[in-house]
């Protein structure tokens, strides 16, 4: 093992660009269950987000020649956040509206994010499998040898923003009484679904950033089945952290650590790469059966309200 | 539900369904009888045709088609008064039989038109000629018009809030079915050229209709029904798992991995395990069902030790065994630590795929089960008729009854072995589908969850847990020993699906290959849904989804839609069901039902009353 400078460093920026998709969708994830939804359809709206950023920005490649378009890749970025509030507000309609069984909803979505991709592919490329490459994917900020994108920067960021939202403000304390005791919320005159739409949606929002990310940050294309159980990983990861924003930075950088160490460890003679890629699920497991803490959920999450 | 018995309600029902009618009697194709390989028809309508080459096919006569509208129109005309008549629900119900008349007429009048030209010649002219969807607005206006007189009967309402399993269901798939064809419509550019917006609008729906028939063509040919029923075997078992899961009140994701354990363990016993075949292949199924029910089990554990949710865990699962099924079958050796690790499991090659399954194992094409040697075998036929005679005429407990069912089920199959049969050759199509014993399998596969669910203790245990864990605890069940008990069944049922594909040779071959499409195990979710978790609709079901799936391929090579139209449906079934097909809430909540069907009681005992009074 040659555990230099120069390894530890690829390690560590590794680690950061592995967290952040996670981070996003964790973070999604604990407002939509804070409200009192469970999400599961994350790991569907990441795909239904990386696909829309990679075909609009193609597409926009297509009409206006490949040329540096500095605004484009963030055209990408908004119009998956879009996509992604869109495809959650139909979990959100079916779950809270019609009260289907959250996880079925969800399901039924991530059924929809196996498929409908191809569908599309195939209108625009002929093929099922993946989105032509595009050329302008989103910029590197930082020094020179450490660079990273700045929706990596983002993700931190939103960290200390979503404690602050969740914590200090009015609509923050609304959220939680949502999803503690729906009932009593609304008695006080919380509109109970409301809070519910908003909570959900914005997890929507937040996958499809993280989808995003994987599709004009992280590659340069929409490739099928992308996001290999990263909303999955990233509601353990929630679960991990509490439903606590700091709780969730340091359950996603552990679980982003252990897939760069995957990614690391590839190709070298210490472990072969086909069980080191099962490493974050087989963590997922471990974590989730309390090995480290047991950990409480919002009382009235999964369950539909009714006045 | 006063206003349901509304006559004015009913009429503007009537009469929307009218107006839809008479809107694609003008847009859509009556009858298409003759249509070319990408798609475009000759399309029939009484407004003006659409006609790819220049005119009508040589010696094609459209002149059934004027007389037809003609009484199409006097029939719609009549159904549209019907409803403020004084007998409104009879008068609906002559009409509705009415409209079924007529389709039929128009399909007679349609083959023959068809008939005329193609008898005489040697290869037939026209092709791929079918009734357009008009035609089948008929059809569908007319059942529309008995359910309605149906619904607006006394105690009508009770009868579709009796039958919401198969309502809900149903209602889904036409929602589902709707939105796909809006899908295909966005997607896919008309094959013709069109001179109005109407010919264009005829041509769209045309396509729309073309695609759904494709994806149903499997039910009307032969080699078709018997791939539907191939790619419907392993659906079954995962269907199943997903439907015991729900039943228990566990949602069990962790099909695909259990199933892709269930494969592995059958490939190491049917590759390395030597002996007689009638050893070698229970072992080798056995084996598939134990490491599919082990795999299960630990998510069942986790739950029920550490309170860990199980959909999550499932998933985590899933992505581990694929891993080690790559790890096992995509290389002969492996570094660890610098030390190499051989394995011997990897047959040698390019691909990834295992050592091929000893010919005792392996499980029989259904050639072999139902002409071995090229003679028709009674063994089958004579198994199913004296398993039901030895479970209907026993008059004893149920054990009896099943155990009586099964000797006579193996005698039936001992004796009819020896039975000389007539020869029989099926046709190189039919003989290519490698449909074979795990269908079978897979029927029992439903019984077994018929009676165990159903007629026994640990079943009514089992939907105790389901409905109301707490209620089912207090009552004696031990909740965590059953918990795990579910799981490992449910993951049992998904690793015999495991058995279709590696022992009975599903796809290709008799080996454990990278392609294996673990992805049937989300699929058995939409199957479990679907079916509303009972056997019988789990197994029509899985069919259905077989019977799609072996279409889309069909809809892939003519019109060039991805196959995944399919997947799509299905999401969006599951989708739709778990909304309770946006119907009212009495068809969702049981206890609403309920008290629907006891207003209704009284209602039509009320209004009999009022008769007799009379």
């Amino acid at each position: 093992m040659n555990l230099d400078t120069a390894f530890l460093a690829a390690l560590l920026l590794s680690t950061l660009r592995q967290t952040t998709p996670l981070l996003f969708t964790a973070l999604g994830g604990m407002f939509s269950e804070r409200s009192g939804v469970v999400n599961i359809a994350l790991e569907g709206i990441i795909l239904f987000g990386a696909l829309t950023a990679a075909v609009v920005v193609e597409r926009f490649e297509a009409a206006l020649g490949p040329g540096p378009h500095p605004w484009l890749p963030w055209m990408g970025v908004l119009s998956a956040m879009a996509v992604g509030g869109l495809v959650a507000l139909v979990h959100a309609v079916v779950s809270i509206r019609y009260r289907a069984d959250q996880i079925i909803s969800a399901t039924a979505i991530n059924l929809l994010a196996l498929g409908a991709p191809s569908l599309v592919l195939t209108y625009f490329y002929g093929n099922a499998t993946s989105s032509k490459e595009v050329v302008n994917r989103l910029p590197l900020w930082g020094l020179e040898g450490f660079a990273l994108s700045p929706l990596v920067y983002l993700a931190f960021l939103l960290v200390p923003l979503s404690w602050w939202v969740l914590f200090k403000t009015p609509f923050g304390l609304r959220l939680r009484a949502v999803g503690e005791h729906p009932e009593a919320a609304d008695t006080l005159g919380v509109n109970v679904y409301r809070m519910r739409y908003v909570g959900v949606v914005l997890s929507g929002i937040l996958a499809g950033l993280a989808g995003a990310y994987l599709a004009i940050g992280f590659l340069n294309q929409f490739v099928r089945g992308m996001s290999a159980g990263l909303g999955f990983i990233a509601l353990a990861a929630m679960i991990f952290g509490k439903w606590h924003p700091l709780g969730i930075l340091f359950s996603t950088l552990l679980f982003g650590f252990a897939s760069a160490l995957a990614i690391q460890l590839q190709g070298t003679e210490i472990l072969p790469a086909v069980l080191v890629q099962a490493f974050p699920y087989v963590v997922t497991v471990l974590v989730l059966a309390g090995l480290i803490g047991r950990s409480r959920p919002p009382a009235a999450v999964g369950k539909p309200y009714e006045k | 539900m006063g206003v349901l018995k509304d006559h004015r309600r009913l009429g503007v029902l009537v009469l929307l369904g009218g107006g839809v009618l008479l809107l694609l009697w003008y847009l859509a194709p009556w009858a298409v009888p003759h249509r070319l390989f990408g798609g475009e028809g000759v399309l029939l309508n009484p407004f003006g045709h659409h006609l790819p080459q220049g005119g009508l096919p040589p010696g094609y006569s459209d002149g059934w088609l004027r007389l037809l509208f003609y009484a199409s129109l006097a029939w719609l005309l009549l159904a549209l008064l019907a409803p403020w008549t004084k007998a409104s629900t009879r008068g609906l119900y002559w009409a509705g039989f009415a409209g079924l008349l007529l389709f039929l007429l128009t399909y007679l009048l349609f083959q023959a038109s068809v008939a005329q030209v193609n008898a005489g010649a040697e290869r037939p002219l026209l092709r791929r000629y079918s009734l357009g969807l008009g035609s089948y607005a008929t059809l569908a206006f007319g059942l529309y018009l008995l359910l309605l007189a149906r619904v607006f009967s006394p105690g009508g309402l009770a009868f579709l809030v009796r039958r919401r399993g198969l309502v809900v269901p149903v209602f889904s798939l036409l929602l589902a079915s709707l939105l796909g064809g809006v899908m295909v419509a966005v997607l896919k550019e008309n094959p013709g050229q069109a001179a109005s917006w109407r010919e264009a609008a005829m041509l769209k729906l045309d396509l729309i209709t073309y695609t759904y028939q494709l994806l149903y063509s499997p039910l009307v040919n032969p080699s078709g029904f018997l791939q539907s029923l191939l790619l419907a075997t392993p659906l079954i078992f995962t269907g199943l798992s997903v439907a015991l899961g729900f039943r228990g009140g566990l949602f069990n994701i962790g099909a695909p991995g259990q199933l892709i354990l269930g494969a592995i363990a059958a490939m190491l016993v049917g590759v390395y395990l030597p002996g007689p075949r009638w050893l070698v292949l229970p072992l080798a199924i056995l084996a598939a069902a134990l490491a599919g029910g082990l795999w299960g089990a630990l998510p069942g554990w986790l739950k029920a030790r550490f309170g860990a949710h199980e959909v999550i865990n499932t998933i985590m699962l899933n992505y581990i065994a694929a891993s080690l099924f790559l790890f096992l079958i995509s290389a002969n050796e492996y570094k660890f630590f610098g030390n190499t690790l051989f394995l011997p499991f990897k047959y040698p090659g390019y691909e990834a795929r295992s050592h091929e399954i000893r010919p005792e194992a392996r499980i029989p094409h259904w050639t072999d089960l139902v002409a071995p040697g090229g003679e028709l075998s009674f063994a089958l036929p004579l198994a199913l008729l004296l398993g039901l005679l030895g479970y209907f005429l026993v008059r004893r407990s149920l054990g009896h009854r099943v155990l009586f069912g099964l000797l006579g089920m193996v005698a039936g199959y001992v004796l009819g072995g020896l039975l000389p049969g007539p020869a029989v050759a099926f046709g190189p199509d039919l003989t290519s589908v490698r449909l074979n014993g795990a269908f079978l399998l897979a029927l029992f596969a439903l019984l077994f969850f018929h009676f165990y669910v159903f007629r026994t203790v640990g079943g009514y245990e089992l939907r105790a847990m389901g409905l109301a864990p707490k209620a089912a605890e207090y009552g004696g069940v031990l909740a965590g020993r059953k918990m795990v008990l579910i799981m490992f069944l449910a993951g049992a049922l998904a690793g015999l699906a495991a058995t279709h594909y590696v022992l009975g040779g599903g796809i290709d071959e008799y080996r454990l290959k990278q392609s294996l499409p673990y992805s049937v195990g989300f699929d058995g979710i939409a199957v479990a849904l679907m079916g509303q978790n009972t056997p019988l609709g789990v197994g029509l079901a899985a069919w259905l989804f077989g019977i799609l799936l072996t279409g889309g391929l069909q809809v892939n090579l003519q019109l060039g839609i991805s196959r995944e139209l399919v997947a799509v449906l299905q999401a969006l079934v599951v989708l739709f069901i778990a909304a309770g097909g946006f119907l009212p809430r009495y068809f969702t909540d049981p206890l609403r039902a309920a008290e629907v069907e006891l207003k209704e009681e009284a209602r039509k005992r009320e209004a009999e009353e009022a008769k007799e009074a009379r």
